[in-house]
């Protein structure tokens, strides 16, 4: 995958990134560590598009993120699972195949059984997501993300507002569902899933990219903030 | 049961102190007269009321929700002519707003039709609390299920459809039967233009038997009719969408 960020600011009502440049080309997972607000979630949105930095621009693989065609190639996890919380599991997944991506209803529904039985949630899957447990709604949102079939799949934290447990369910069907050719860009707050999953790290602090390269760097920190911040959260 | 013998009993003391006001009266009350030689025009009346506000509550639904996505565009223009045009109706009484439509408005655009510019004014009044009623109820769906929308490509019609109004319809149900309240209420004010609705009805059946005091008494009790199931309705529906 090809990451081209170019001159990049984004404000809401602070300036949470400045003047960001990077390019990075040959890397299939990259992860996006650094303490809460940092900006790495923000930097997240922007690479997948959701939302439009103040200045400058993204490409990604030569395309636009504000793309339509872009769009339609990646898949989107968020923090709080996000599911459409009056739809069942299962239609939150039929109903973006059927309505954005024209699939007929019996393939739909037969392409939301096999991912939601790959994540473990084929007894669950016609509750309504207030109804299952958070490991399980964000398994679901992540089954959705894949059903999809996406070349690049975005991460925002998917196991922030879990217990170790739960994280770690939601963490393997993330690796089951990896499969071949997809990329990924993640962020997270759990070491060990960066080391098993990523082969690129970019460290983030106040804004700014402090420190990126091989996993191998989290080994090496040279930066005392990159230092701190795995002490605090090793 | 002991809820049911409650209501029972508060209908029963109101009922009661209508009939001591009626019968403290030292003229006699009888109905009979507007029913016997009016009656057919009161019906035609019910009817026309119920005509009108069906056709405004349909319109009103409709105009206010582009009144609502118009109030949530990009340009500030199309914001800023909903934020006057509200302010606007908020001060204008319904009557002014029907009388100027019908004798002024319309006429200046060349339309002479009364009925319909009256039903049109009816529209254009309700229109921006049917916009209130959109804008307070969607802005229950959190803001990430508008970038989930926005990320998995649903069409503007389709968040609409298959995501926003199948979550709001519980919170948009009662006061948009408070609103179709409304407008049975204001359809009263369509006799100015002398369309033969429930209270042009009565007052023609009034004038000729000079029953006045029975003809609102019989106006206020049809106006209940139609109100009271409506209510009890929407407590029904609020009820069977929350189950």
């Amino acid at each position: 995958m090809k990451i081209n960020i170019h001159n990049v600011s984004h404000q809401y009502d602070v300036e949470v990134l400045k003047t960001l440049s990077f390019e990075l080309d040959g890397y299939r997972s990259v992860a996006i560590i650094g303490a809460s607000g940092s900006g790495k979630s923000t930097l997240l949105r922007l690479l997948s598009g959701l939302e439009k930095p103040s200045q400058g621009t993204i490409q990604i693989d030569d395309l636009n993120v504000q793309d339509e065609t872009y769009r339609k190639q990646i898949g989107f996890v968020f923090q709080n699972h996000n599911l459409f919380p009056h739809l069942s599991l299962e239609r939150n997944i039929t109903i973006i195949l059927e309505k954005t991506r024209g699939y007929q209803k019996v393939k739909a529904i037969e392409i939301a059984k096999d991912y939601l039985t790959r994540v473990r949630l084929q007894d669950q899957m016609y509750k309504l997501p207030k109804n299952v447990s958070g490991g399980q709604a964000q398994r679901a949102s992540i089954a959705r993300a894949f059903s999809l079939d996406p070349e690049l799949v975005f991460l925002d934290e998917p196991t922030a507002s879990l217990d170790p447990v739960l994280s770690f369910e939601v963490l393997q069907a993330v690796k089951e569902l990896r499969g071949s050719g997809k990329n990924f860009i993640f962020v997270t707050h759990v070491l060990s899933f960066v080391r098993d999953f990523a082969d690129y790290v970019i460290f983030m602090d106040q804004g700014k990219i402090l420190e990126h390269g091989p996993v191998s760097i989290l080994e090496k920190p040279h930066t005392d903030e990159l230092k701190n911040y795995m002490s605090f959260i090793r | 049961m002991k809820k049911l013998f409650n209501y029972a009993l508060a209908i029963g003391t109101f009922v009661a102190i209508i009939l001591f006001v009626i019968y403290s009266r030292d003229a006699e009350f009888t109905l009979a007269p507007l029913f016997e030689d009016y009656g057919r025009l009161i019906f035609l009346g019910l009817l026309n009321s119920l005509y009108v506000s069906l056709i405004t509550l349909i319109g009103s639904l409709i105009l206010g929700f582009i009144f609502y996505l118009l109030s949530i565009s990009k340009f500030t223009y199309f914001r800023a002519l909903i934020d006057v045009f509200t302010e606007v109706i908020y001060g204008t009484p319904l009557l002014v707003m029907i009388v100027l439509m019908a004798f002024l408005i319309g006429p200046a655009f060349n339309n002479f039709n009364r009925p319909f510019l009256g039903i049109l004014g009816l529209i254009l009044y309700i229109s921006p609390y049917m916009k209130n009623v959109y804008q307070s109820s969607f802005s229950s769906i959190p803001k990430e299920q508008y970038m989930a929308m926005d990320l998995f490509g649903f069409t503007g019609w389709q968040r609409y459809q298959y995501i926003i109004i199948p979550q709001v319809i519980k919170v948009l149900m009662p006061p948009l039967m408070n609103n179709f309240s409304l407008i049975v209420k204001g359809s009263s004010l369509m006799y100015v233009l002398a369309y033969a609705e429930l209270y042009y009805a009565i007052n023609i059946a009034q004038s000729r038997t000079f029953l006045f005091v029975e003809g609102y008494v019989l106006l206020w009790a049809l106006y209940l009719v139609i109100t009271i199931p409506l209510s009890q309705f929407t407590k029904w529906i609020e009820k069977k969408l929350q189950s």
